[in-house]
């Protein structure tokens, strides 16, 4: 354990200590803040146009159900979010393994007391620490800016621990794709091609029968994270992104092994 | 076996890229993904290949336990997963529980005779669908339901068969019969159902003539909503006129009568008492200041309607009234009719008159069902009605729980008799009708009243989503407040760590 | 690098017990086709310095690689105090220190940070890792450079960090890699001055090219040539006389 505490407080060390980490929390951050103002403003006009076509009053019958807080605000700002993190989550994944791996510090740390698996452990906790913040830092306006509102707390629960699980998948992607190479310019792309495949695969169903598309589809990252942002928590979601995180630690721990025999 | 890879993972990025950009499955894609697959299918073979030549028996050991690890992992993850939705266990966390199905939908649900199959049309990136995903798989968790999906471009010949009219549409095929409906909330689902499975629970003779509510209006005060709603629990509406109305016919199953305006004829209220006298049924929907004749009657029955006017404090000021004068019920007694109803789930009632229940004949069960808070009183005061300001005082007035609403029971030799008494009947009208768990309370009544005590239960509601505006004034100061600052903070903090990382 | 450099007597005998051996039995490695190792059988006796020495290429590093663990082999048997690396690696781990090249530290750690990570990953918590990182900064003279990041460290301050990483926790075998590598000719010397006063506290296992290095620091030298151990003994048989170069030369062409 006294190992293990080592290596995660080194690795909180080196994530907080680059400025990296600070570009992708501003980048996340500033990108959600200035779409979600955006949607913000367009729905005020939107409902100011009904306003006035109903002679001042907000009578909703005449206004679409469609146009609401939800639609119109946070379904896009979740959406374009959750694309979003697909592009920044393996630029900060991808050094965990590849790094250490390139410059041969992997060997030096497995002669100490460490074991792959606590190594494995610590990189993936730390991540995961890494993208909560992310989360918890982009999350801060759209919640302060609806919380005056007065709408539902729950909701916005729900949706930042889709957004928490979004990431921790991502990170998963990333760190798994990470520890099978030693250049990190091939982990964030291999990253990001994973990601991006998984996030909808329901371009394979004019592939493939009707069985094997209801397959994909449950393994699609898109309609999970989408159920979230609806305000529905499922235990069926987030096992799923639970699962992708516990296979992508142990494929992260079998890069090990197969380093040892490959070399 | 590098080169090999490098290329397999281009060709399929670029299949993929081509099928994502034009939404069809073109030669340039398929040939793509093919030659892309092959070619990583190669190198991972090359390289288990080279692995194969250079591992001893102890590496090939190592190697298969790792394997074996991952393997197991995807195993526990997917059991999870799919226990997990077996389990369906989930929670709404919206702030309209949207996706919470109501008590009568999920019964619905649990009675269909076969399965029912739920058909979303949708145009591609039509934001609607999401929701009606959603809602449709509820649906499917809590019944026979299968649901399918298809993009309507796709399918233009179940867009004549079905008459789809846009987007976001939803079929209920049921057997042979479909629904189509155009607004899919669970409500709108819900009326879908109850017609697909056209059920008749009885004949329901709406007393008229005497300035009751009219069944036929769609005015504000009409009752068009009720007979709706009536329709789609499975009744018939059959119209009785009080002027000629010298027997309640034998197939009426409950007669209805709406807030008279002026006293019924002596003839219709013997009419009216024989019936009961033969177990026959009565939903009564009084108004105060309004004589409707029967509350002789009614008081023989053991529900004596004095007129006056219920004043509760508990309930602020609606649209044009005084406060306190248009109760919010949110007591019941423990009665079938009331099932399901609690204080959170109120009732509202534009100017009520109290009741006094008491039992009459031996065997008799006449009991309040409805009350109005313990701060209320009754004031003989009619004028408060149309009054339009003041603050009102209980003075010397006694402050109890008024009964609104009353039910009883009469054992006779014809058969048990029901009656129903309301103190109000806008309640039940088009303009207070879907308001909070009125329609519920007006359904159910007539639902024990021809004892199909099984049909009670709480509709959805036509909930609709938030649309009110955010002021502009505030959305801008939390934006530069929050929005702009924190990664302005941010990337001093990171600017920072790179200074002290350059001068260490 | 300024300052003397403390170093026990250079001609102390190995304290008898001190230490742990190694022994390799027909030991092979293949990278695909290419074969590292080949049939290499080698005794490294307890509390020996002992130094491989070969051309780039000639397998050194892959051997040190099995040692640590970090490599299976392809055939044959390797021990480390009668443990397998292969089988037991954390066991072995527990045995040993490790001085790699200069590169693989971390650059963006400074050194005293660098040590406690290094110390804490080796079990030592709370006082003890307090007083070995303080021991080691003391024993190798790091204290003027203790708070700098290591990536702005010469390369023979960078070497003694890499040093006193090794020895936290005073393992009873200690591998260096090219100890001397990029080094100019003075901080060259003190690195060897440090490593040869470590003799006597430890096994030593030294990976080099540099014959004078082997000459100097070690007590038995071993040769290797194309993953072959062509030549063994005491470095006065093996290394003493004029020409070195020819006789390693030599004892390559003999075996081939």
């Amino acid at each position: 354990m006294t190992a293990l505490r080592a290596l995660v407080r080194k690795e909180l060390a080196s994530l907080f200590g680059t400025p990296t980490a600070y570009l992708a929390l501003t980048m996340v951050a500033l990108v959600t803040a200035l779409i979600f103002f955006d949607h913000l403003r367009l729905y005020n006009q939107i409902l100011f146009v009904y306003a006035s076509a109903t002679m001042g009053g907000f009578a909703t019958d005449s206004i679409p159900d469609y146009v609401n807080l939800w639609d119109s605000v946070f379904f896009p700002v979740m959406e374009t979010l959750g694309l979003t993190l697909i592009g920044v989550v393996p630029l900060v994944t991808m050094r965990a393994f590849a790094e250490e791996r390139a410059r041969g510090t992997d060997e030096l740390i497995l002669t100490t007391h460490l074991t792959p698996g606590q190594i494995v452990l610590a990189k993936f906790g730390v991540a995961y620490l890494f993208v909560a913040s992310m989360m918890a830092v982009s999350f801060l306006y759209p919640v302060m800016a609806i919380e005056q509102g007065g709408l539902g707390l729950e909701h916005l629960s729900a949706v930042y621990l889709g957004l928490v699980l979004h990431g921790i998948g991502l990170a998963s992607i990333g760190l798994v794709c990470s520890a099978f190479t030693s250049s990190q310019l091939v982990a964030a792309i291999s990253a990001w091609a994973i990601a991006f495949l998984l996030w909808d695969l329901s371009w394979a169903s004019s592939f493939v029968g009707e069985r094997v598309a209801e397959i994909l589809d449950a393994l699609s990252i898109q309609p999970r994270y989408s159920s979230f942002a609806g305000g529905v928590v499922s235990l069926a979601n987030v096992i799923y992104f639970a699962g992708i995180a516990l296979v992508s630690l142990a494929a992260a721990r079998f890069s090990f092994d197969l380093r040892r025999v490959s070399g | 076996m590098r080169a090999l890879a490098l290329a397999g993972l281009i060709a399929l990025a670029f299949g993929l890229g081509s099928y994502y950009a034009t939404g069809e499955r073109t030669l340039y894609a398929t040939l793509n993904l093919g030659a892309g697959a092959l070619a990583l299918a190669a190198a991972a073979l090359l390289a288990l290949r080279r692995l194969r030549f250079a591992a001893g028996s102890h590496s090939r050991r190592v190697l298969l336990r790792g394997l074996l690890g991952v393997a197991g992992a995807l195993a526990l993850a997917i059991a999870l997963e799919r226990a997990a939705a077996w389990s369906g266990w989930r929670s709404d966390l919206t702030f309209e529980q949207s996706f919470e199905l109501a008590p009568a939908t999920r019964k619905a649900l649990a009675e269909l005779p076969r399965e029912l199959t739920a058909t979303l049309f949708h145009d591609r990136f039509d934001p609607r669908a999401r929701n009606t995903r959603l809602l449709l798989a509820s649906l499917a968790e809590a019944g026979p339901v299968t649901v399918r999906e298809r993009l309507l471009a796709d399918a233009p010949e179940d867009v004549d068969r079905f008459g789809i009219a846009g987007s976001n549409t939803v079929v209920l095929t049921l057997g042979s019969r479909f629904e189509t409906v155009e607004r899919p909330l669970e409500a709108t689902l819900y009326e879908a159902l109850y017609r697909l499975r056209s059920r008749t629970h009885g004949v329901i003779g709406v007393l008229r003539g005497e300035g009751e509510g009219d069944v036929s209006s769609s005015a504000e005060l009409g009752f068009s909503g009720l007979a709706a709603a009536l329709a789609t629990e499975g009744y018939e509406l059959h119209s009785l006129v009080t002027s000629s109305l010298a027997e309640v016919p034998a197939d009426i199953d409950v007669v209805l009568l709406l807030g008279p305006r002026r006293a019924l004829l002596p003839e219709s209220i013997a009419a009216l008492e024989r019936y009961l006298e033969r177990g026959g049924r009565l939903v009564a929907m009084l108004e105060p200041g309004a004589q409707s004749g029967i509350e002789p009657l009614l008081a023989r029955w053991g529900i004596e309607a004095p007129d006056g006017v219920i004043v509760d404090p508990a309930a602020g000021a609606s649209s044009g009234g005084d406060p306190g004068v248009d109760p919010i019920a949110y007591n019941y007694e423990a009665h079938p009719l009331a099932r399901g109803l609690n204080p959170d789930r109120m009732t509202f009632f534009a100017g009520a008159r109290p009741l006094v229940p008491h039992n009459v004949g031996a065997g008799d069960s006449v009991r309040r069902v409805v009350l109005a808070s313990p701060r209320s009183w009754v004031s003989p005061d009619l004028s408060l009605l149309s009054r339009r300001s003041g603050r009102l005082e209980p003075g010397t007035a006694p402050q109890d729980y008024h009964t609104i609403a009353a039910a009883g029971r009469y054992p006779r030799p014809g058969g048990e008799a029901r009656i129903v008494v309301f103190g109000d009947s806008d309640f039940a009208s088009n303009r207070y009708l879907r308001a909070l768990y009125n329609l519920d309370l007006a359904l159910n009544a007539v639902h024990w009243a021809v004892e199909r005590e099984s049909e009670i239960t709480l509709r959805p509601k036509l909930r609709t989503p938030k649309q009110f505006p955010l002021p502009l004034e505030n959305t801008l100061r939390t934006f530069h407040g929050v929005g702009l600052l924190v990664p302005e903070l941010l990337l001093l903090a990171g600017g920072l760590v790179w200074l002290r990382r350059r001068t260490a | 690098m300024n300052g003397a450099v403390a170093s026990a007597d250079v001609d102390a005998l190995p304290l008898p017990g001190r230490g742990i051996a190694i022994e390799a039995h027909t030991l092979t490695r293949r990278f695909g086709e290419r074969l590292a190792l080949d049939a290499l059988t080698l005794r490294i006796e307890r509390g020996a310095s002992f130094a491989l020495l070969g051309a780039n290429g000639a397998g050194k590093t892959t051997f040190i690689r099995l040692v640590t663990g970090a490599l299976l082999p392809t055939s044959g048997s390797l021990t480390v105090d009668g443990i397998s690396p292969a089988l037991r690696p954390a066991e072995v781990h527990a045995r040993i220190g490790f001085v790699m090249e200069t590169s693989r530290l971390y650059p963006e750690m400074r050194v005293r940070g660098f040590l406690r990570f290094m110390g804490g990953a080796r079990g030592l918590a709370g006082a003890a890792l307090v007083r070995a990182v303080d021991a080691a900064l003391a024993r190798f003279q790091l204290e003027p450079v203790a708070s700098r990041l290591v990536g702005n460290l010469s390369k023979g301050y960078q070497q003694r960090v890499s040093l006193a990483q090794a020895f936290l926790d005073d393992p009873p075998l200690l591998i260096v890699d090219e100890p001397t590598g990029g080094l100019d000719p003075v901080q060259r010397r003190e690195v060897q001055a440090l490593l040869r006063g470590l003799r006597g506290k430890c096994t030593l296992l030294l990976c080099t090219h540099d014959l004078e290095e082997a000459r100097t620091l070690a007590t038995r030298v071993g040769v290797l040539h194309a993953g072959r151990l062509v030549a063994e003994g005491e470095p006065s048989e093996l290394l003493g006389g004029a020409d070195e170069l020819a006789l390693f030369r030599a004892s390559v062409e003999r075996a081939t």
